[in-house]
């Protein structure tokens, strides 16, 4: 849960990327370490636990501190879960105070069904935890649509985002940076529209 | 999901007036309540070497992982973990269900002295998070004002010179 700190002036918040193996979860995160305008001092260091090949063992770790709002400095950590299907522990500890979700979809054809099941895992976890996705800001992100095999958007719309609620989406190719910043925004506005209509907010 | 109290500035000014006996008691180098999620909730002492942003993170992220490893053996009084190293050691213990206490101290101290002085610390901690759990919310951050269709652009992407230079 975010932590709005009235003894330092800050509020706190943790985004979490989640989505299938290989969909390029921690590219977000590099490609928002490599680009994102700060002033100097106000970006942490991109902390990844990896095995040898690269692949996320444990999580992604980029903390960010943006702009002031009311006096309040906004510090948001962003985190990525490993993917892969055997490390499902992990995600539960990552997911643990959760604000907001960045679901990275592969747009490859073949990777559609690791999709909808990493969906899906998405939501068991957060049921094991006590949470329900409705209650949390949650953006798609189509990642991968350079690549020629790709599902057309409306079909991953139909299979990822065919809820009461629909939520936003973007198309991203997230290795060129295009649409990870869109992407970011948008959890970032969805979050801050929820600590606005919230009556009593997470106090530390 | 239980979250954490309100915690006002005196409760934090409390806090750090514990970190700050104990780190003397147990001779640490630095000392960190963090919740478990990852998020720094105060520190003291001499931290100017330490990303204590990112120790936060990984101290919560690894006493999380060690405490399910703890559950799947069937060991259910599991409550802190003990990293030895050559120069700087790390102790993490349970506070209470959301917060953790982090400790730095040099390795020459004896993990006993801090194991010992981090008992009493612990009780003051959670005794002063459960004084701020009971008292009822009296303040809040007032973020009614703010122009949340300004937040397009909250995270700027910087722009490149046509010529593929960037901007000084």
């Amino acid at each position: 849960m975010a932590i709005i700190n009235q003894a330092t002036k800050e509020l706190q918040v943790k985004i979490v990327y989640y989505g299938p193996a290989m969909g390029g979860k921690t590219t977000n995160l590099v490609q928002v370490h490599d680009h994102v305008q700060t002033a100097a001092g106000n970006k942490g260091k991109l902390v990844s636990l990896a095995t040898s090949s690269d692949r996320t063992l444990f999580f992604d770790f980029l903390p960010i501190e943006a702009m002031t709002i009311r006096g309040f400095k906004t510090k948001f950590q962003l985190y990525t879960v490993p993917g892969q299907v055997i490390y499902n522990t992990t995600r539960q500890l990552v997911l643990r105070g959760v604000d907001g979700i960045v679901f990275v979809a592969d747009s490859q054809f073949e990777k559609m069904p690791e999709n909808v099941e990493s969906f899906q895992n998405l939501m068991d976890n957060l049921q094991s935890l006590k949470l329900n996705l409705h209650d949390i800001p949650y953006v798609l992100q189509y990642n991968k649509r350079d690549l020629p095999n790709v599902a057309p958007m409306e079909y991953m719309e139909f299979l990822l985002n065919n809820r009461e609620v629909q939520v936003p989406s973007f198309s991203a190719t997230a290795h060129r940076c295009e649409g990870v910043f869109e992407t970011l925004n948008m959890i970032t506005r969805l979050l801050l529209h929820k600590f606005i209509n919230q009556s009593v907010p997470q106090y530390a | 999901m239980a979250t954490l109290p309100q915690i006002t500035e005196e409760d934090i000014q409390k806090l750090d007036e514990t970190l700050r006996e104990f780190n003397t008691s147990a001779d640490a180098t630095v000392s960190l309540i963090i919740d478990k999620a990852g998020f720094l909730i105060t520190h003291q002492g001499d931290s100017d070497e330490f990303d204590l942003t990112t120790i936060a993170a990984l101290a919560s992220g690894a006493f999380m992982a060690n405490q399910t490893i703890a559950g799947l053996v069937s060991e259910t009084t599991f409550n802190s973990t003990y990293q030895q190293g050559e120069n700087q050691s790390l102790f993490v213990t349970n506070v209470d269900d959301h917060c953790l206490l982090v400790v730095i101290f040099k390795s020459d101290t004896g993990v006993g002295v801090v194991k010992y002085y981090a008992i009493t610390a612990v009780k003051r901690i959670a005794r002063q998070l459960k004084i701020a759990r009971k008292r009822a919310p009296d303040e809040s951050l007032d973020l009614s004002m703010l122009n949340v269709a300004d937040t397009q652009y909250f995270f700027r992407k910087k722009e490149k010179e046509p010529g593929g230079k960037k901007r000084q």
